[in-house]
């Protein structure tokens, strides 16, 4: 037999034998493949919170009384102003709060009128997100107020207004919205490559451990067809499970964003189907790589929940690699690209910030993985025969 | 036919510093076609690694072994295209149906896709598979493991058969239909097959073998047939014979 036949036949029937592994393909498509779209929306969820609290224009004061002419203030400016639960303290700190406190003392408006610079307090808890969110606003607000009491001051003393303000300050952000939006969808690649990694995870260690443990690999190498070939066409059959895991959770975001709640996560978050070939193209290399080397970490094991053990090592690693890109928030360093996992990271990421690769960042990954994969490989093939005899 | 001269294998120490383990030190042998050869040995006396490197899975360290004149150190492809393997582990895959097993396994002894499902079939029929062919293989007891493994090997129709203790773990109506088909097999009828098969149970070598080789301690002690055996040691009862020949003082191994 030809030795490409031998890798066909040995491809058909283990991708065969892997699809008939119902249970096993249904955890991994509930937890790889929905994960992704499942945080998406959840994220939609928070985002569309924090802008309906920004829309609702209300503001939570404490001691509401103290201060008339601030709470004027606030009306005249379009919010609407609710007292403070007496243990807005405690309510903040367990986050049943959403809103920051403004706590006004109790001779504010006497001191106000003194000129004495009555000291307001801004309640948050940096531990309770949406209540950091709203405080900000609560710092522009009381700034405004105070540049009006001084303008209004000077006025009277016949002070043109223009006087007190010999600069004028104006923000322009250079951020495009999408870039701007992987802030928020930064975590997407993640959730892809541990669908890859966990599509190739089981089929991988099946068809190497497995076949150990069940003491057919011998009688396989029984037959005329030479290790390498066999090797080659187990490989390419994880490979085909592993990236049609792949496939199925970069365009499962295709329809997923249909259910963003937030408008501006949504305008942010563009990914269409170019986006998920794009990503599908990334990954196949890395499907390749860690297959291969998922396998090689098998053959040395007797039994699959052996190679479990040791395949949790490379898990753990193709899972904290990634997040040496978020640790290092400067600049992409050139060696990321050399570092699987971690470059197929930083690629998925400018995809999502609508950036094209330049030449490196094309050819350093697929490079790197081809390598890894036929070190691996190479590994398999040469310890098949001593695999099958212990 | 199936040659085995003066074969040795060497295994590495488990610990640096004891001593390598000689599993096989000097056995011979040479099985003819229709005719079947009983490799009988105590426990730990180097029949499975005799097969194993008889199969190629080992490299020998001196020896050499030959199928139909293939030397299976230099040309294992074509030496393993003529045997039929059934093995210490006879693992299936219990996703698989027995006869996606036999048909795998088929494919990759090079039989087009109609061959390998008629040879199924054919083997189905001489084995009494068919009511097992097309349910998976994960519930399968015992015997109905060992016949679905024995098809496998002989999906090929192969000219010499070898077998590492058929009948472990078969109960009796399974052993006789086993010891049947074998007898078949070595009958002009079957395709006079040269078997090979290594047990340590006397009964099978007494009811089936023309040719015993006996092996002991990694040698091959001494071989004939049974009556040969029995009039070499002077015993009426081949369990007797069996005994003088594995354990009784060096001096004495005749061959």
């Amino acid at each position: 037999m030809s030795h490409a036949g031998v890798v066909a036949t040995v491809f058909a029937k283990e991708v065969m034998d892997a699809l008939r592994d119902r249970r096993t393909l249904l955890i991994v498509l509930l937890s790889s493949v929905l994960m992704g779209p499942l945080v998406l929306v959840a994220l939609s969820a928070l985002v569309g919170n924090l802008e309906e609290r920004a829309e609702r224009r209300e503001l939570v004061v404490a001691g509401l009384a103290h201060g008339p002419t601030l709470v004027n203030y606030l009306q005249r400016q379009g919010f609407g102003v609710r007292a403070a639960p007496a243990d807005y303290e405690a309510q903040l700190r367990r986050a049943a709060l959403g809103d920051p406190v403004l706590v006004l003392q109790a001779d504010f408006e006497a001191a106000l009128r003194r000129g004495d610079a009555p000291v307001v307090e801004i309640v948050s808890d940096s531990a309770n997100k949406r209540s950091e969110a709203g405080s900000a606003r609560l710092q522009r607000l009381m700034a405004g107020f105070a540049r009006e009491r001084a303008t209004l001051t000077l006025a009277l003393r016949g002070i043109a207004p223009d006087l007190t303000e010999p600069l004028r300050v104006r923000e322009r952000d250079l951020a495009n919205p999408r870039v701007r939006g992987t802030q928020i969808t930064g975590m997407l690649p993640f959730f892809v490559l541990m669908a890859v990694l966990y599509g190739a995870l089981h089929a991988a260690l099946d068809s190497t451990a497995g076949e150990r443990e069940r003491g057919s690999l011998e009688p396989l190498l029984g037959n005329p067809a030479p290790p390498w070939a066999i090797v080659l066409g187990k490989w390419a059959a994880v490979v085909a499970v592993a990236m049609a895991i792949a496939v199925l959770a970069c365009f499962s975001f295709v329809p997923a964003q249909w259910l963003l709640r937030s408008d501006t996560l949504a305008a942010l978050f563009q990914f269409g189907v170019r986006e998920a070939l794009v990503f599908v193209a990334v990954l196949a290399p890395f499907a390749a790589a860690i297959s291969a080397v998922l396998m090689a970490v098998a053959i040395r094991c007797r039994s699959v929940k052996e190679a479990q053990a040791s395949a949790g090592l490379v898990v753990l690693g193709a899972s904290l690699l990634p997040l040496a890109g978020v640790f290092n928030l400067g600049e992409q360093a050139p060696w990321q690209l050399w570092v699987p996992a971690l470059a197929q990271n930083t690629l998925m990421t400018r995809v999502l910030r609508g950036e094209g690769f330049d030449a490196a960042q094309a050819l350093i990954p697929p490079l790197v993985c081809a390598v890894v994969a036929a070190a691996a490989l190479a590994y398999v093939a040469a310890r098949l025969r001593q695999a099958a005899l212990r | 036919m199936i040659r085995i001269e003066g074969l040795a294998k060497r295994f590495a120490p488990a610990r640096r510093g004891a001593a390598p383990v000689l599993a096989v030190q000097h056995v011979d042998l040479a099985a003819a076609d229709g005719r079947i050869c009983g490799l009988l040995g105590p426990n730990g006396a180097g029949k499975t690694t005799t097969l194993r490197l008889l199969a190629g899975l080992l490299a020998p360290d001196a020896g050499r072994l030959t199928v139909d004149g293939i030397d299976v150190v230099q040309q294992p492809r074509a030496a393993l295209a003529r045997m039929g393997l059934l093995g210490d582990a006879r693992g299936l895959y219990p996703r698989l149906s027995a006869r996606e097993n036999i048909v795998y396994f088929a494919a990759l002894q090079g039989l087009s896709r109609e061959a390998a499902h008629a040879r199924a079939e054919v083997l189905a029929d001489a084995l009494d598979l068919r009511h097992l062919l097309d349910r998976r293989t994960e519930g399968f007891s015992q015997g109905e493991r060992v016949k679905t493994a024995l098809a496998r090997a002989l999906v090929h129709d192969p000219a010499n058969i070898v077998l590492d203790e058929p009948t472990n773990g078969l109960d009796v109506p399974a052993t006789r239909a086993l010891r049947e088909t074998l007898r078949h097999l070595a009958s002009p009828a079957g395709g006079a097959k040269c078997i090979v098969f290594s047990t340590h149970v006397m009964q099978e070598v007494e009811r089936l073998c023309d040719h015993v080789v006996v092996i002991a301690q990694g040698r091959s002690v001494a071989q004939g047939s049974v009556a040969e055996l029995l009039a070499r040691t002077g015993r009426t009862q081949f369990e007797d014979a069996f005994v003088d020949l594995a354990f009784g003082s060096p001096g004495e191994a005749v061959r």
